[in-house]
């Protein structure tokens, strides 16, 4: 079972959320998605065993030739080519590694190289958490090649729980989309309610299930909670905005550490979605 | 001799556009028999490397001097490879603006002077 914990607006808390399920559960494995700033590692404080690069394939052009590339040019959806006469210009940080230039590029004439784009490690975390992370090369674009690698070490006939990056793009659908429930972490402002709906929008087209829960409840209003109400959107916890929260957080600290009972909240909430699930 | 003009529309009355890879229209204007013809950029939408693309698309057009507001770095390298002059900080009405280039009141750029992406929006 997959449950990966999901965030339009930045910061609500999504770590926060998917370290406490990991702790809550005890065996699990947990997936930090977030490849351009994972820090789910400070808080669950794996021993990392083994680190695997992540490439991918860029070409490179043997000029020297004298052969016609301008069809590598036309060919590149992306842009990553451009042929002036009997010069090649190859932009990298444009290619998307899809081998296309090699096959209409003049035979033998466009070649392939590894390139570096990030790693992924695996570790081990009290009391039975297998822990995953990916890492981006910092300027890279290939965050899902990333994630894509991490993807290939998720066991999913146990529990899973993916902590995705912020946002509703690309890299969160990649963290969603084999999911079986996501919980959708938000603050109760007009900028976390605007998020969340875009990331609902994303699950409904996903068809995936999700559930909601309302981090540094008290601020803000309460346009959030009126509209799951109403929209018969479920609402699974909420979590008060308490600055010893805060306090604990940046120590390295869970939720758990704050206040035991939010294990047995946790608990809770996991048989929720198990059962919701398997109804 | 022939020079492209980045534009909004597609008559010498136009304004200059400031964006070399997401213009609406490139002018290209003939000097030597006072014609023009006009091109609309199909790299506009692309969702990058639109100054990639239209940089070759100019080249093949053979001209020799391109006046715009701003060249991003890639744009740069594409029309530097194809020997293409570059005037950058280039406004106003096209028609004046090629006026300012035959009395050669304009000054060549040996460098890009925005950074990537500067024609996607954010800046302007």
């Amino acid at each position: 079972m997959i449950i990966s914990v999901a965030s339009g607006k930045g910061g609500t808390g999504k770590t926060t959320v998917a370290v406490s399920l990991a702790l809550a559960a005890e065996y699990c494995q947990f997936a930090d998605y977030d490849v351009e700033a994972p820090n789910a590692d400070i808080f669950l404080k794996p021993g990392i065993k083994n680190i695997k690069k992540v490439t991918i394939k860029h070409p490179y052009f043997l000029t020297d030739t004298d052969k016609d590339f301008s069809g590598c040019a036309k060919f590149c959806h992306y842009n990553a080519v451009a042929v002036i006469g009997t010069e090649v210009l190859f932009y990298p940080q444009l290619c998307h590694g899809c081998g296309g230039c090699i096959l209409v590029g003049p035979e033998g004439a466009v070649r392939e190289k590894d390139v570096e784009v990030g790693e992924v490690s695996k570790g081990f975390s009290r009391p039975g958490i297998d822990f995953l992370e990916g890492n981006l090369i910092p300027g890279s674009m290939r965050t899902t090649t990333v994630q894509n690698e991490l993807e290939k070490m998720i066991n999913r006939s146990g529990l899973v729980i993916i902590d995705s990056p912020p946002g509703n793009s690309c890299s969160m659908v990649m963290s969603v989309k084999n999911s079986d429930y996501c919980i959708l972490v938000t603050e109760p402002t007009p900028y976390g309610f605007n998020d969340l709906l875009i990331s609902m929008d994303v699950l409904d087209s996903l068809k995936i299930p999700y559930g909601v829960i309302i981090n540094r409840d008290g601020i803000g209003d309460t346009v959030v909670e009126d509209y799951c109400n109403a929209q018969n959107k479920k609402i699974l916890l909420k979590i008060p905005n308490d600055i010893e929260i805060a306090k604990c957080y940046s120590r390295g600290g869970t939720l758990f550490d704050y206040d035991k009972s939010y294990k047995e909240k946790f608990q809770k909430t996991l048989e929720e979605i198990e059962n919701s699930i398997f109804q | 001799m022939k020079i492209c003009i980045t534009s909004t529309g597609s008559s010498l009355d136009s304004n200059v556009d400031p964006r070399f890879g997401r213009c609406p229209y490139f002018i290209i204007y003939d000097i030597g028999s006072d014609t023009f013809e006009f091109i609309e950029n199909g790299s506009r939408q692309s969702m990058g490397g639109a100054g990639i693309q239209a940089g070759q698309v100019i080249a093949a057009k053979e001209v020799s001097a391109v006046l715009s507001g701003n060249f991003g770095p890639n744009a740069f390298r594409v029309l530097q490879a194809a020997n293409i002059k570059m005037y950058s900080g280039v406004s106003g009405i096209v028609r004046e603006a090629i006026e300012k280039y035959k009395n050669g009141q304009l000054v060549e750029t040996s460098s890009a002077n925005v950074e990537s992406h500067y024609g996607m929006g954010k800046n302007s």
